[in-house]
């Protein structure tokens, strides 16, 4: 019987690991469960783990201690809870962990989910369960064109917003011949295309635009070629992220290409990598902004207040999943109810002014939140007064012009 | 599972239904969309023990063939409507079929040389996938593959892991046969010593070559299976970490086991799983110790370790130590992965 014994022990050992959950069904009420379950889904131990991660999950609990703080007595949800998941950037254990967070914890809505791929596949169960979503951390406009559906909210940016910002801003400001280099995967030619658009729109023109290996750690070829091009560019239009971007920025550097009159202006930039990278390493690079936390006293308040909790300075993705958790609040505290349906209906065409979203409103045909967004620029260290104050933020593009139209590819 | 209940020895019929019961009662005991990841890799792991376990060969680029049937079937659930066992079945066929250009050329290597063209490959499927978006979805992926078969609807991930579970048994299955039949045995004298195998007339390539192609289907048949049941395929399933991640699992249950594949992917997904929901950040730190403490303390993986534990009980039952033709063969040694070609 040992022997049976081990055997059996050794089989059950993958198994047990997990615990049973399993909570009682849902109450009559009109709050489901008698509780408000908002859930943060985001990377917390991959790349994008400094860029939301987990100072994201403080950002919606100050979002619910500020709404229990401002309806007290009167608040619809009594009982609010925050449960989190890390999707370690992986679209499949998003996907479970999405259907997990909906089913088991009873989650009424997920939020951020960075990575385009996690964030489609998040969208499908949200609506397969019906239930509500508002995505943060992607860029991808799938979201608010074919892939979208009634449940998923696109909230804070995406790569239209990217490219407009700085194709059309730099443009106008002067910088008319660009020579754009591009990762060669789906999100560098998306941005490649919404560049191309934004800059011939604002009477620019593309000199060039190369294509590039991805991932890369050389791009002298490209480099080394630009300021031999004719007409010689006035901009370097740099489409990489993360590590490519870091590698890229080192050798514009190297080559002095700006001593050589090509500026440096660059589609997917956060705050992240300017910390990362160091602000003089990226000093003058022009790039959009959702949000600065130091752009006025009103940010800077709220990023103090952050700080306090998170010991650093709030990227816009952390500022973003407050103001989501807080508009969503906002619709349950309006219907008095927690059913997806309503909290939908309650957030369509909703105008939204808070610390993070100005001028904002939730379009009703596409469910992506307009609102303004910023050209910034990187400060060099002798301007950089105190920790993460890297950015000066040259203009405010008004949020009708920074997204796109609505996209006829949606229907719910 | 007839064979083995009719073949098998008293403890492989034990194991047997200990295995089954488990795997039945598997989504009563965990969250069933998780159950079905584990019924997947188990068989993904399984396919690369066949390789790694049995041939001898540390193939470390399953990974083109697990994502690349994952995107086939989906292509066909979405675009052909086929019902899900189908089209399941045409991505572990198209596997199947890309993996006879690489074996062809892969086999001829051996060793760590092996594992290096088999990962190139790996990552040329990868990029395939990455630039193809007009077919894959690039980054975005393969997003709303159905999941229903002649119209029903089979959304409830407790019903589907059922209708989904005889395809990893039959996969199971078609391991076991391969490892028990005439050809298996010569797979592992290959292992065990090519020069030999080839000195008595077996064309060694062509055994190699037929056991990569046979894995590549069972990891076809698994990496389908698994893009079905999430309803989309992405990048992450031809990127080589998925490689590894299977590997990983074979080395942490038992190289040359198969029961052992089926362990460590029960113990690797549900590890990644429980920790994602820990508010721990470090995942790559706690499953890399395991891995380190394993391979160091366990050579032979949990299953190895447990198998031989129980042998000298066996032994003592069955005078001279004499095996039953079903049993399990002799718990392998770990393939020298060094050996030059």
């Amino acid at each position: 019987m040992k022997r049976i014994g081990q055997a059996a022990a050794v089989a059950v050992t993958g198994a047990v690991l997990a615990a049973c959950g399993g909570g009682p069904g849902g109450g009559g009420g009109k709050i489901s469960d008698d509780k408000v379950v908002l859930a943060v889904l985001n990377d917390q131990s991959a790349i994008y783990a400094d860029l939301s991660g987990k100072a994201s999950i403080e950002s919606v609990k100050m979002a619910v201690a500020d709404y229990k703080a401002k309806y007290g007595d009167k608040a619809a949800a009594k009982e609010i809870e925050v449960v989190t998941a890390d999707h370690q950037n992986k679209p499949d254990v998003a996907n479970s962990k999405a259907q997990e967070l909906y089913d088991r914890q009873r989650a009424d809505i997920i939020l951020d989910v960075p990575n385009s791929a996690a964030a489609l596949a998040v969208a499908n169960v949200a609506k397969s369960k019906k239930k509500v979503f508002m995505n943060i951390g992607a860029a991808t406009t799938a979201l608010e064109g074919a892939s979208c559906n009634k449940y998923t909210f696109h909230y804070g940016y995406n790569t239209y917003m990217l490219a407009q910002g700085t194709g059309d801003a730099v443009t106008k400001d002067g910088g008319k011949n660009w020579y754009l280099v591009y990762p060669d995967y789906a999100f560098g030619q998306d941005m490649q295309k919404s560049f191309t658009s934004a800059i011939t729109k604002a009477g620019g023109k593309i000199v060039k635009a190369d294509p590039t290996p991805f991932p890369n750690d050389n791009f002298s070829t490209f480099l080394l070629k630009a300021p031999g091009l004719s007409p010689k560019p006035q901009v370097l239009g740099a489409m990489q992220a993360g590590g490519d971007l870091v590698n890229l920025v080192k050798q514009y550097n190297e080559y002095k290409l700006k001593d050589k009159g090509i500026d440096l202006a660059v589609g997917l930039m956060f705050i992240t990598d300017i910390h990362s990278l160091g602000s003089d390493a990226l000093a003058g690079t022009k790039f959009s902004e959702a949000w600065f936390w130091n752009a006025n006293p009103e940010n800077r308040a709220w990023a103090d207040k952050f700080q306090a909790k998170t010991n650093k300075r709030p990227s816009f993705a952390h500022a973003a999943n407050y103001s989501a958790a807080t508009q969503y609040l906002e619709a349950l505290q309006r219907g008095g109810t927690d059913n997806a349906d309503e909290i939908v209906k309650n957030l369509e065409g909703q105008k939204v002014n808070d610390v993070f979203a100005k001028n904002g409103t939730i379009r009703a045909q596409d469910h992506l939140l307009l609102h303004d967004a910023y050209l910034a620029e990187v400060k060099p260290a002798s301007e950089v007064k105190e920790p993460w104050d890297y950015e000066k933020i040259l203009k405010t593009i008004p949020a009708d012009q920074a997204f796109q139209p609505a996209n006829p590819a949606c229907k719910f | 599972m007839i064979l083995r209940l009719l073949a098998g020895s008293a403890r492989g019929r034990l194991l047997l239904a200990i295995g089954l019961f488990l795997a039945l009662a598997l989504p009563w005991m965990i969250y069933p969309p998780i159950a079905m990841d584990i019924a997947c890799w188990a068989l993904f792991a399984v396919s690369v023990d066949l390789l790694l376990g049995f041939t001898g060969l540390l193939s470390f680029g399953h990974a083109a063939f697990w994502g690349s049937s994952a995107y086939v079937s989906g292509l066909l659930a979405v675009h052909v409507g086929l019902p899900f066992p189908v089209a399941v079945l045409g991505g572990a066929l198209f596997a199947a079929v890309i993996a006879v250009p690489i074996g062809y050329l892969a086999v001829r290597l051996s060793g760590i040389y092996f594992a290096m063209v088999t990962l190139a490959f790996a990552q040329m499927i990868y990029f395939i996938a990455n630039q193809w978006r007009d077919v894959t979805g690039g980054e975005n992926g393969l997003q709303g593959i159905p999941r229903e078969m002649f119209g029903v609807d089979l959304s409830d991930s407790f019903v589907f892991y059922y209708v989904g579970l005889p395809i990893v048994l039959l996969g199971l299955l078609l391991a076991w046969r391969i490892v028990r039949s005439p050809f298996g045995r010569v797979l592992v004298s290959i292992r065990d010593n090519p020069s030999r195998a080839r000195a008595l007339g077996y064309p060694v390539d062509r055994y190699r070559l037929l056991s990569f192609v046979l894995s590549a289907f069972l990891a076809g048949l698994a990496g389908g299976l698994f893009a079905i049941s999430h309803g989309f395929a992405s990048l992450q399933e031809v990127y080589w970490t998925t490689s590894g991640n299977a590997v990983m699992m074979v080395v942490l249950g038992g190289i040359g086991t198969l029961w052992g594949g089926v362990i460590g992917a029960a113990l690797v997904v549900q590890l990644n799983d429980y920790l994602s929901t820990s508010e721990f950040d470090g995942i790559g730190i706690v499953t890399g110790s395991i891995f380190i403490v394993i391979v160091l303390v366990f050579r032979k993986g949990i299953w190895g370790t447990a198998r031989d534990l129980l042998a000298p009980r066996l032994k003592r039952k069955r005078p001279g130590g004499a095996k039953s033709p079903g049993d399990d063969p002799a718990p392998a040694p770990a393939p020298d992965v060094n050996a030059p070609a």
